[in-house]
């Protein structure tokens, strides 16, 4: 216990303490300002968390750089972004009735009317509490959780076993993504097939590069990321203000005056559906590739069926908007439970974190973080320890400062951002664009960043047109070398068997969880349509 | 037998099947031309003491196989299933228009970009041929106004162009907003940030 207790206090002096002992408030500062730029991405129309994630890592890399050092201050303003954003993303969704992510949508439906009664300060106050106590609530499960499943992964999983895990990850992601898991696993893997693009791994040289010289070192991570990710994006809203515009479509703004005070009352009365949202929003945080959607949905309609009144909602209940936010912000702690605990993202925001964590300082995700080591200090060396897991908890308290500003700052913010839903998607997104682009050519130093990003844009636009989910795609990009990694290694270790993967009972269980998995969504997918 | 119009009889998704098609001829094309051709190593290769061990083409070579036969499962499905087709679905297919937009989205963007790359070094190349300076635009790199020239007219021309296709109109506020956008981008990846480079002077 003593050990555990000394790398804790290790972790959280890690965060405001330098190598050299000197008192460092840079990662502290980084949270805060990360959670203020979260909020008001959150509460602009057509940005969210992921978007605001992805235009500022390559700016943070040119500025702090990649080592060591770098890493907390870094980590520090995406755990910012990725929190701030969520409670801010009501702000539009309640004052405007313009959700700018699906399960915002479920907020409009009690947020709004409450505006319409002039209700909309107490809405914001609402959703704030709510999402506040949803994320932490989802922290502190990850705190207690993922050291505890990482051990328990590192004894249990071998190489055959973190393979075929993988294989159901993403089986598991194409399934609950997107209207067709077929399609999904078939994106997922075009994704694993570009990753190798420029990948080397014995003296032959670089891999399926085309013969073009330039892609000779890989295609670069980030932009092909934030390509998929962000200027797919940027394409679909651009050609869909085009339309509206044709189409001659406006919002309509109306004020009104209501009762705007928030207080203990009304804390008992969302305080229940609170609970059981922040539960749901956890248990489906820690299932890779699930999402907020599904959280905000399951966390809603259980909300209105354990009501004493459920015929109210949808027409302005503080339940409503209390439900749907606790449960799509306590997704977001426990969903770095697979991160921490196996290195596989769960969602958008974990894959920045994941990005991050490759590009800068020598942190290694996955269940080797975990290891209580013995610390041995050896004189005139040093001290042996377990840097990752220092780090780890150090991450650890940078998400609990995130949640203390959010609690003490983050209301009185979100609630005097009502002017951001003004900014059009026409201005926003060609700007958001040229940021994009200049950010990949900056990190990168090269157009063959841009031409990457670009090429990539054009591959999400078309998947999100045909309403096939991104969210395969990209898991399956950045998994790739891991699994290629795996299965090889596992390959090699069992003498050339190509079965290997189905001779450790895990692994077999995995794999034919995998195929029900596809199996049964498929079919489900198919009785849906008919 | 209820009678049903053409647009009201289940029948076969073709976005589906062409989908499934097109995946199919992409994993095929993997398999037999791209990784024979640009893998250099096998599939599985003996090392120096004679054991076998995966190659360079393994792991590529495993997943085309994957896809070749999700691809394959995909295509017979989408055969199979058949539901009454929505012809005012905006999702699920990709449309003329869509095509259209997105050509003239690259149009827009890849203009500007040609912009962004030749400015600098036509403008220097321009006054160096009039005589008003003596070096090239690779000396000038680290110079104003000319390492921002390229970066400035092009991504003003670029964003500019798009937002006037988005909105329908050119409007003032879309003009200083490009200007503020692009002069706080100078400002952090130009001024601020002394190891990285502005568009497109890391490509001289």
């Amino acid at each position: 216990m003593d050990l555990v207790l000394d790398y804790i206090v290790r972790g959280v002096l890690e965060v405001f303490y330098t190598a050299d002992g000197n008192l460092d408030l840079l990662p502290m500062m980084m949270v805060f300002i990360g959670l203020v730029l979260g909020i008001v991405v959150g509460a602009t129309p057509g940005l969210n968390g992921p978007f605001a994630m992805a235009l500022s890592l390559p700016v943070l890399i040119s500025y702090f750089g990649v080592s060591d050092e770098a890493l907390l201050p870094i980590l520090g303003f995406l755990i910012g972004i990725m929190k701030g954003a969520t409670v801010g993303g009501a702000v539009p969704a309640i004052l405007f009735n313009t959700p700018g992510t699906p399960d915002a949508f479920l907020t409009t439906l009690d947020g709004y009317p409450m505006t319409q009664r002039g209700q909309g300060i107490k809405a914001l106050k609402i959703a704030h509490f709510s999402s506040a106590s949803g994320d932490t609530f989802s922290d502190i499960v990850l705190f207690l959780t993922a050291p505890v499943l990482a051990v328990m992964i590192e004894r249990v999983l071998d190489l055959p076993e973190k393979s075929a895990l993988i294989i159901l990850s993403l089986s598991f992601m194409a399934a609950v993504a997107g209207n067709s898991p077929i399609k999904g696993l078939i994106v997922g893997l075009f994704g694993m097939l570009l990753a190798l693009i420029g990948t080397t791994l014995s003296g032959d040289g670089p891999r399926m590069t085309f013969g073009i010289v330039a892609l000779g070192n890989g295609l670069p991570l980030t932009s092909a990321v934030l390509g998929v990710l962000v200027i797919g994006e940027v394409f679909m809203g651009i050609e869909q203000s085009a339309r509206d515009r044709m189409a001659g479509i406006a919002a309509l703004i109306k004020p009104a005056e209501g009762d705007n005070s928030f207080g203990w009352k009304d804390i008992r009365e969302i305080f229940p559906r609170v609970c059981t949202s922040a539960l749901i929003g956890t248990m489906i945080g820690a299932l890779p590739g699930i999402g907020t959607t599904l959280a905000a949905t399951l966390g809603y309609d259980t909300a209105r069926r354990l009501s004493k009144h459920p015929e109210k909602f949808g027409t302005g209940v503080p339940e409503g908007v209390a439900a749907t936010e606790a449960a799509n912000s306590s997704v977001s702690g426990a969903n770095l439970i697979p991160v921490l605990s196996l290195g596989i993202p769960g969602n958008f925001a974990a894959v920045f974190l994941i990005l991050a964590v490759e590009s800068v300082g020598d942190f290694t995700l996955g269940p080797s973080v975990f290891r209580f080591t013995e610390i041995k200090e050896i004189p005139d060396y040093g001290t042996l320890i377990n840097k990752d897991l220092v780090v780890a908890f150090a991450l650890f308290t940078l998400m609990a400062l995130g949640n203390l500003f959010n609690w003490t700052l983050g209301g009185w913010f979100l609630r005097s951002l009502g002017i951001m839903v003004r900014i059009p998607k026409t201005l926003m997104l060609p700007c958001v664009l040229l940021i994009t682009l200049t950010a990949v050519y900056a990190q990168d130093g090269g157009f063959v960043a841009i031409w990457v990003v670009l090429i990539f844009g054009g591959i999400g636009y078309i998947l999100r047109r045909l309403d096939i989910s991104i969210l395969p795609f990209v898991i399956g990009f950045i998994l790739s070398p891991k699994l290629e990694e795996l299965i090889r290694g596992g390959y090699s270790a069992s003498g050339g068997d190509p079965l290997f993967l189905l001779k450790s009972p895990l692994a077999l269980l995995f794999i034919v969880l995998a195929i029900t998995i596809i199996t049964v969504s498929t079919r489900r997918a198919g009785k849906k349509k008919v | 037998m209820p009678n049903l119009t053409d647009h009201q009889r289940p029948v076969p998704n073709p976005w589906n099947i062409g989908f499934g098609i097109v995946a199919l001829a992409a994993a095929l094309l993997t398999l037999l031309v791209w990784i024979p051709f640009d893998i250099k190593g096998g599939v599985i290769e003996a090392n120096v003491l004679g054991k076998l061990e995966p190659g360079d083409a393994f792991f590529p070579a495993l997943l085309a196989g994957a896809l070749v036969v999700l691809s394959l499962i995909q295509v017979i499905s989408a055969v199979i299933d058949r539901t009454v087709p929505d012809p005012d679905a905006a999702s699920g297919k990709l449309t003329t228009d869509n095509l259209l937009f997105l050509c003239l989205f690259y149009a827009i963007v890849l203009i500007g970009l040609t912009v962004m790359y030749w400015l600098g070094p036509l403008t220097t190349e321009a006054l160096k041929a009039v005589g008003l300076i003596e070096l090239g635009y690779r000396q000038l790199l680290d110079t104003p106004p000319y390492k921002y020239i390229g970066y400035i007219v092009g991504g003003f021309g670029m964003t500019l162009g798009l937002i006037t296709w988005a909105e329908g109109v050119t409007r003032p506020r879309a003009i200083l907003t490009v200007v503020i956008v692009i002069s706080v981008s100078i400002l952090i990846f130009d001024i601020l940030l002394n190891n990285v480079l502005l568009p497109p002077n890391a490509d001289f």
